[in-house]
């Protein structure tokens, strides 16, 4: 009972995750615009609505509105509501920056296995071969 | 009386209906069968104070204790009133399922009374007294069972005022007042009857009342 | 204007073997604020003095700006009260408590009443007697639902629920705050459920309010602190531990006051620094409340 569905466009809040409930909200959300579903300009769910249809307190929905507002992910008009950061290239930016995540992880992982540069190259050169030759 | 009072006086009345109107089918019953010769008279009169006693007790404690006792005070509690409100609600209905009861046993004695033949008519006064007794011993009944927290001092209420019923038999019917014209042909209303008559009303008023200030003021209601 | 929809301040109450004192309490519209405490506590007792139940023997309470118990008739106009140990009356139906309801209540919603008794899988023409626990609870859950009060104080409504029904109820209840002039109190045993919704979260313990307020500083002001000292190796000292123990060199802290400052301060041999849940932060601060209470 802890990953509850919502009716909430596939937005899953599970509460055995280690990370707090707003980072999730917030990745998911930065996930979509990343993928390119919600495009830029387009109006984010209210604070309340969302909570309602997530089954999750009104002030972790605040919490992660806020924090991506900081970020600049998403622009809130006051009185009017929250929307996707109207920025060109914003889902570029998010793209970068899973990147560079993902990169950071396998270097660490790498790192770990005791492999080199050469060969953590190596490994990233077939794993581009491999989805060329699903695609 | 705002509405939540009414519906709950509604209540009472829907909620004891079975009691109420087996009571005075049992009242009515015991009449007709007080008419049918000495041996049925003294059955019929008998049963028919059982009838009102026994419904007496049944409202006076079922029917304040029962909300408590399933639980559903919390409940009512809950709805848009006062604690004083829900002692009158009480107070109201109870007495109002009471008195339908008696309204129709105390007529039906009193119509017997002045019906039959063979039942002299001087008795009406003390018929009377007996009837409004039954009344104020209710009230008192109620009255208890309203303000005391548990089931076993309510019980010892009903117990003492049962007694009642017998001590005010014993001690009002030989009064020279009573006794002298109760075989009479006609009804004789007497200063000894009115005096009765009066310390019944007041007990019945006191009785009463008291909820409405003492119970009603109450600061914990569970 | 003051426009709270729960004040508490300074309540006292004393029973023959407890007492409640000090209990200050606020709850905002729009929020949703979880009441946790062990059994005993006092939740059951605040609730109450709320309703006008019980009066206190010292402090204010208002509900809905009305002075309570005083303005009780007023006040639970808008209202919706349901405890776990509540039960309907006894020689009715539900269909009958719905009536009774919609009689007295103008703003009772008729079709919302039936989503509801749908949703919660009821039957209208069951006699309250032959309710099972959780169908009591459901049942006194729709009864308040319907009316759309303005203010919910429920006393452990999830009480005898299973869980697909426990998520239908959480459901209705974040319903309801998509309104924000509508709230919620809530007590619950259930830390999974007032760690989800919950706006704020008020603790108490033996009588008195340990801690209240915002749930996400909560859960971020509390964390556990593994610590892997090498041989010869000491821990400072540090402020705000909560709690300490030590399996030889592993250590194990708890603070009610993290930062990053409080994570360097406690030097290089930091193994792991975990967030908690509601349920470890509860037993945490009941059991570290009661020690430096002396009892």
């Amino acid at each position: 009972m802890l990953c509850i569905y919502s009716m909430y466009s596939g937005i899953h809040i599970s509460q055995t995750d280690a990370r707090p409930m707003y980072l999730q909200i917030m990745e998911q959300i930065r996930a979509r615009i990343a993928a390119g579903d919600w495009p830029p300009g387009k109006e984010l769910p209210s604070i309340r609505a969302l909570a309602a249809g997530l089954n999750v307190s009104v002030i972790t929905i605040k919490r992660a509105y806020l924090d991506l507002e900081t970020e600049g992910v998403i622009v809130t008009r006051h009185g009017k509501g929250s929307f996707v950061a109207d920025v060109n290239g914003l889902a570029g930016e998010l793209k970068q920056e899973q990147l560079a995540g993902h990169l950071e992880q396998a270097a660490e992982i790498g790192r770990l296995l005791g492999l080199t540069e050469d060969e953590l190259a190596a490994r990233l050169r077939r794993a581009q071969r491999n989805l060329e030759k699903k695609s | 009386m705002n509405i939540v009072t009414r519906k709950l006086i509604a209540k009472e009345l829907y909620v004891n209906r079975w009691f109420v109107a087996g009571g005075a089918a049992s009242g009515v019953i015991s009449i007709l069968l007080a008419a049918t010769g000495k041996m049925g008279f003294n059955v019929g009169a008998l049963t028919w104070l059982t009838a009102i006693i026994a419904t007496g007790v049944m409202l006076g404690i079922y029917g304040v204790m029962n909300e408590r006792k399933e639980h559903a005070l919390q409940f009512v509690l809950s709805l848009p009133l006062s604690i004083a409100d829900y002692v009158r609600a009480k107070m109201l209905g109870l007495s109002a399922c009471f008195l339908v009861m008696w309204l129709v046993s105390s007529g039906a004695a009193l119509l017997l009374v002045y019906w039959k033949e063979s039942i002299p008519d001087g008795i009406a006064p003390y018929t009377v007294l007996l009837c409004l007794f039954m009344l104020a011993n209710f009230m008192v009944v109620l009255c208890g069972s309203i303000h005391a927290q548990s089931e076993a001092l309510t019980s010892a209420v009903i117990v003492v005022t049962n007694m009642g019923v017998s001590i005010f038999m014993f001690t009002v019917a030989p009064l020279p007042g009573i006794e002298k014209y109760m075989w009479g042909p006609t009804p004789v209303w007497t200063s000894t009857f009115w005096t009765v008559l009066g310390c019944e009303l007041a007990v019945l008023v006191v009785a009463f009342t008291l909820p409405f200030f003492l119970a009603a003021r109450r600061r914990d209601f569970l | 204007m003051n426009d709270k929809h729960i004040e508490m301040r300074g309540v006292r109450k004393n029973f023959r073997f407890f007492t409640l004192d000090e209990v200050s309490l606020e709850l905002e519209p729009g929020q949703i604020m979880g009441f946790v405490g062990p059994n005993g506590a006092g939740k059951s007792t605040t609730l109450r003095l709320m309703m006008g139940m019980i009066t206190p023997d010292a402090g204010e309470i208002r509900v809905l700006g009305h002075e309570i118990p005083r303005a009780q008739a007023v006040a639970k106009r808008d209202i919706g009260f349901v405890s776990a140990e509540m039960r309907l009356l006894p020689h009715a139906t539900l269909g009958w408590h719905m009536e009774f309801m919609r009689s007295i209540y103008p703003e009772w919603d008729g079709s919302y009443a039936a989503t509801l008794v749908k949703r919660f899988n009821l039957r209208p023409a069951q006699n309250a007697r032959s309710l099972s626990l959780g169908e009591h609870v459901k049942a006194t859950l729709l009864l308040a639902l319907a009316r759309r009060p303005r203010l919910l104080i429920l006393d452990e409504p999830t009480t005898g629920l299973d869980p697909v029904a426990r998520h239908e109820v959480i459901s209705e209840l974040m319903d309801v705050l998509r309104d924000e002039s509508r709230s919620i109190l809530f007590s619950s045993h259930n830390t999974v459920d007032v760690e989800r919704i919950s706006d704020t979260i008020t603790f108490i313990d033996r009588g008195r309010i340990v801690e209240s307020g915002d749930k996400e500083q909560f859960l971020d002001r509390w964390r556990r602190i593994h610590v892997q000292l090498p041989p010869g190796a000491t821990l400072p000292e540090l402020p705000n531990i909560v709690k300490r123990e030590a399996d030889g060199h592993f250590i194990t802290l708890i603070t009610n006051q993290y930062s990053d400052g409080l994570k360097n301060l406690a030097g290089p041999h930091v193994t792991q620094v975990q967030r908690m849940n509601l349920e470890e932060i509860f037993v945490a601060n009941v059991v570290y409340n009661r020690e430096t209470r002396g009892q």
